[in-house]
């Protein structure tokens, strides 16, 4: 992507910046002592078993759930208690549900323009041009003036991938974008996955495809009771999981 | 600024109904005037649960009134299997024993003229008697609307359609002045039976909008097993089908009875003595002119709230549990 | 033997399924046919017997009561078909009231119940839970006889400013004259009316084509006020006031709102604004919270997720419970005639009935208006649904 072009010097740069953050559901400790650094360009993903605390964890991201503790600084703004501030994480961060969560009252078209147009103030034109564009390189031009409910699975889920990308995030954050899908529509969607990977998107993914991890991933982070286990490049992670419960895991996802 | 509304208000009001009210006495002179006058309420409490029903046969509406309550325990308590045989024939059976109960010459008891039934249990009694028979009455409507028969489809739409668009009020008009023009010359209907039949025509058409819903909730899967095993078109309909359509009704059934049971309070504008309308008679009683109406009518919202409140507490709770069930 | 011959000749007509339907519904036509000959007869029996008379002549007759309440003019001398009219056009009113001021109530009460105050939260709570659990003739009594008829007199009457009177005999407002001059008023209104027309399409264009928004209905209600107003002042305020003044026992002048429709739109709006409350409510939570995430990870402000994405969503749900609210609103709107005020039931079925005895034709005119109002809020509400109905496969 154009304005995604990868130079060398901001390889390195610092975009998500995770301290010690801590997350409590009344009692319920579900995020314990996170670190995480993510650098620009980086394309993380999380596994682990449910309840492990990684869509939470991705969540606090955009801020759909709080955190108690700790600190957030996402490409150079902190994440504190202010509605603005929020708001222009929000807009530097795009996200794809497991239930893809598009607006079945509007038209496929209407739901890529909304963010621009109420969002970023484009006009009504210029969005919808954007739109289109963005429906090609998901392969669904076609389909923009039906509604959400008209399209197979894979199809809502390519639809809530560019409704995302029409506000030309920094950051993506996947939360198990797959796990909704019948089998044969898994592919499509990693697909335009992988493709937005190899044009250099800042990208987490919390996901069970273990395929797409080896493939695209410069980092696998294993999360379970709310920590972060471990965390390697992919063949170091898969071929010599360091830590028992790794191991255990990969077994279990491996040969079901 | 709510909590200086409610600062300024509750203190006035909690005096009013509780600390300066009077409780205990048996005529007007026993009120003060500066806080509620629950004696009224209390001299008037048998009226307006019983209305003018001798005092010595009220064994007859508790008997009633506790076969009730047996009924739809024992409903709960039955084994399943025995719920069929049993409970359901004492449902239907019971608005007929409670007339032979409540009337009393047909089963050897002095005679007790409906002029004299009224109060509160008249309400109940009433809108028991009317759900019990238009449950099944709007469920042959409702499958009368869902059937490919045209002519009976139609007939089924005109009269569902007919009992709920029109006013109540207008029905129990045309039950109190039409009706009698219906029958032949010379048959005197009682004007509460009258009532009853309007009652029952009016819950039909709603019932029967109540269980469509439930029918087209039923997966059309159902429909096939039930074919599929060549049950015939009443076994699958009562088997298979029934249950199920009263299950996932049954919050919408109880919040139809709940408005039926306050509609029951419009009686009054055509003269039959129901709770309300024995508190209004109550209000213009000359040895209670002291305008007792807002403890008369606090009264009687606690009695029917209670009622409507706890069938509501009821519908939604069963609500929760077939969402839970569901998922 | 094989079984198939078997059927084969077991095979009797009446147990083809079309032939049974058939017979099916010959048989309801018949039992129809039965019990409508029998009613038909019995009926002309008695209307005879009883000297009743047919027809809807008694239309043209003079009715020969008073009404309390009249929007158009109207005394004894005039028509049953007069009285008619009185009685529709006041339960017109009562409805028109009533359904406005239970939706506002009702709208508020229900986004009420979402509210992030505790307080606010708890009350919307308890209205809805109170008031819908209490049947409307009750609460209708209430509001007449325990609390507007615990009014002062006229002369003690509660007073806001020198203008508006409330006593046990009704509520007194003041009137607007309209004196030469007035008529630049209202066209300043008018131009108001078209110039915010026009402002909107130009700002939605505008807003198409550059992407710049406009706060357009805070300018659309500057220039509704301030126009008029405007002209109004240059026109040196053609308008003066008719207050209501107290003359013997009573008020003369302003408009009287008399108890009996106080009451009852009160009531039927407490009442019937629970139960949209609740419709609302049930509106708002059907919309999945993984909407208003979705929204909210596109950076969108929390108005406009409210605007844009739950509410189109929840009226999808709240209209067709709007649709039957409205529709019991009119039918209950038939109670005044347990307080007396004069609506269509009141005048027409009450006391034309009793004078003319012809239950028949005066009940089903009645029903007939009834349910053509019904069918008007059908109609109006199905519109609406359509415009907020979700396409799925």
């Amino acid at each position: 992507m154009h304005h995604s072009a990868s130079n060398p010097m901001d390889k390195n740069q610092e975009i998500i910046t995770i301290c010690d953050l801590n997350k409590w559901y009344g009692d319920f400790h579900v995020l314990k002592n996170i670190n995480l650094t993510v650098r620009k360009g980086e394309r993380i993903v999380i596994c682990g078993p449910s309840g492990s605390g990684k869509s939470t964890l991705i969540r606090c991201i955009n801020r759909l759930e709080e955190f108690q503790k700790g600190s957030l600084v996402v490409d150079g703004v902190e994440m504190i208690e202010d509605v603005k501030n929020i708001e222009t994480i929000r807009r530097e961060v795009g996200m794809v549900f497991q239930h893809f969560n598009l607006f079945p009252h509007l038209t496929i078209l209407e739901n890529l323009c909304l963010g621009p147009i109420w969002v970023h103030k484009k006009p009504k034109a210029e969005a919808e041009a954007t739109a289109m564009q963005y429906l090609e390189r998901v392969q669904i031009p076609d389909q923009a003036n039906k509604y959400p409910g008209q399209l197979s699975g894979g199809q809502q889920q390519r639809v809530a991938i560019a409704r995302s990308l029409c506000m030309h995030p920094k950051i993506m954050l996947f939360d198990e974008p797959t796990s909704a899908l019948d089998p044969e529509m898994i592919k499509e969607v990693l697909d335009v996955m992988i493709e937005l990977a190899e044009e250099g998107m800042t990208m987490l993914c919390v996901t069970h495809e273990m395929g797409f991890a080896k493939k695209v991933a410069d980092r696998v982070i294993f999360m379970d009771v709310g920590e972060i286990v471990e965390q390697n490049a992919p063949n170091q992670f898969f071929t010599n999981p360091q830590v028992d419960r790794t191991q255990k895991f990969l077994q279990q996802i491996l040969n079901h | 600024m709510i909590i200086y509304v409610l600062a300024n208000i509750l203190p006035g009001l909690i005096d009013w109904l509780f600390i300066s009210a009077n409780w205990i006495g048996e005529t007007q002179d026993d009120c003060t005037k500066e806080g509620a006058c629950w004696v009224f309420v209390n001299a008037w409490s048998q009226q307006s649960i019983y209305g003018s029903y001798p005092t010595d046969e009220l064994w007859r509406v508790n008997l009633c009134l506790a076969l009730l309550t047996a009924i739809i325990v024992s409903s709960y308590l039955l084994d399943k299997s025995l719920r069929a045989k049993i409970s359901v024939p004492l449902f239907l059976l019971f608005p007929f024993i409670c007339i032979l109960l409540l009337d009393g010459s047909y089963i050897g008891l002095e005679k007790i003229s409906t002029d004299f039934w009224g109060g509160f249990s008249l309400n109940v009694l009433l809108a028991a008697a009317s759900i019990i028979i238009a449950f099944p009455l709007g469920f042959i409507w409702a499958l009368g609307r869902q059937s490919h028969m045209p002519f009976a489809r139609s007939v089924s739409i005109v009269l569902i359609e007919f009992f709920r668009g029109v006013p109540v009020l207008a029905l129990f008009f045309m039950g109190s002045v039409m009706l009698p023009l219906f029958f032949p010359e010379g048959t005197n209907v009682d004007k509460l039976l009258r009532v009853w039949i309007v009652l029952i025509l009016f819950m039909s058409g709603y019932m029967a909008e109540v269980y469509r819903g439930g029918l087209q909730a039923i997966p059309h899967g159902q429909y096939e097993a039930a074919d599929s095993l060549g049950l015939g078109y009443w076994q699958k309909t009562l088997l298979i089908i029934f249950p199920q359509v009263v299950k996932i009704s049954m919050p919408n059934i109880l919040a139809t009875f709940v408005m039926l049971f306050k509609n029951t309070t419009f009686l009054l504008i055509i003269g039959i003595f129901e709770m309300l309308s024995t508190t209004q008679t109550a209000l213009s009683n000359s040895y209670w002119l002291g305008g007792y109406a807002a403890e008369g009518y606090i009264f009687v919202a606690i009695v029917f709230w209670t009622c409507c409140f706890g069938m509501s507490m009821l519908a939604a709770s069963i609500e929760r549990q077939l969402d839970t069930v569901k998922r | 033997m094989n079984p198939a011959r078997t059927t084969l000749q077991k095979h009797a007509f009446f147990n083809n399924p079309h032939y049974r339907a058939i017979i099916y519904q010959l048989l309801l036509l018949l039992g129809l046919g039965v019990f409508f000959y029998n009613i038909i007869t019995n009926t002309l029996a008695n209307m005879e017997a009883r000297g009743i008379k047919s027809g809807f002549d008694f239309l043209f007759s003079t009715a020969g009561f008073d009404i309390l309440m009249s929007l158009i003019p109207y005394d004894a001398t005039h028509t049953y078909g007069k009285t008619f009219f009185v009685g529709l056009l006041n339960t017109i009113l009562v409805g028109v009231i009533g359904i406005a001021l239970s939706t506002l109530v009702g709208f508020l009460m229900g986004v009420a119940h979402f509210s992030q105050n505790w307080l606010v939260r708890k009350l919307a709570v308890v209205y809805v839970e109170t008031f819908r659990n209490i049947p409307l003739l009750l609460q209708i009594f209430f509001w007449y006889f325990a609390v507007l008829s615990a009014l002062p007199s006229a002369r003690q009457s509660l007073s806001l400013g020198e203008s508006i009177f409330l006593n046990v005999r009704g509520l007194y407002l003041p009137k607007l004259i309209n004196e030469p001059g007035s008529l630049w008023v209202y066209a300043a209104l008018g131009l108001a009316i078209i110039a915010i027309f026009i402002l909107r399409r130009w700002a939605t264009s505008r807003q198409q084509k550059t992407g710049e928004q406009w706060p357009v209905f805070r300018i659309s209600l500057f220039i509704l006020f301030g126009l008029p107003l405007l002209a109004s002042l240059l026109a040196g305020i053609p308008f003066s006031w008719e207050s209501p003044v107290l003359k013997g026992f009573n008020f003369r002048g302003g408009i009287t709102v008399i108890p009996e429709l106080i009451a009852l739109a009160l009531a039927l709006t407490v009442y019937t604004g629970a139960f949209i409350a609740e419709a609302v409510r049930a509106g708002i939570q059907s919309v999945s919270h993984g909407q208003t995430e979705a929204a909210r990870s596109l950076g969108m402000p929390e108005n406009r997720i409210m605007s844009l994405i739950v509410v189109p969503q929840a009226m999808r749900v709240i209209v067709p419970l709007l649709n039957s609210e409205y529709q019991s609103l009119v039918k209950n709107s038939t109670l005044a005639t347990a307080i007396g005020y004069p609506d269509l039931f009141t005048v027409f079925v009450g006391t034309s009935l009793n004078q003319t005895g012809q239950a028949i034709e005066i009940i089903f005119m009645t029903m007939a208006v009834y349910f053509t109002f019904n069918m008007f809020i059908s109609f109006c509400m199905n519109l609406l649904n359509r415009k907020v109905a979700i396409v799925t496969r």
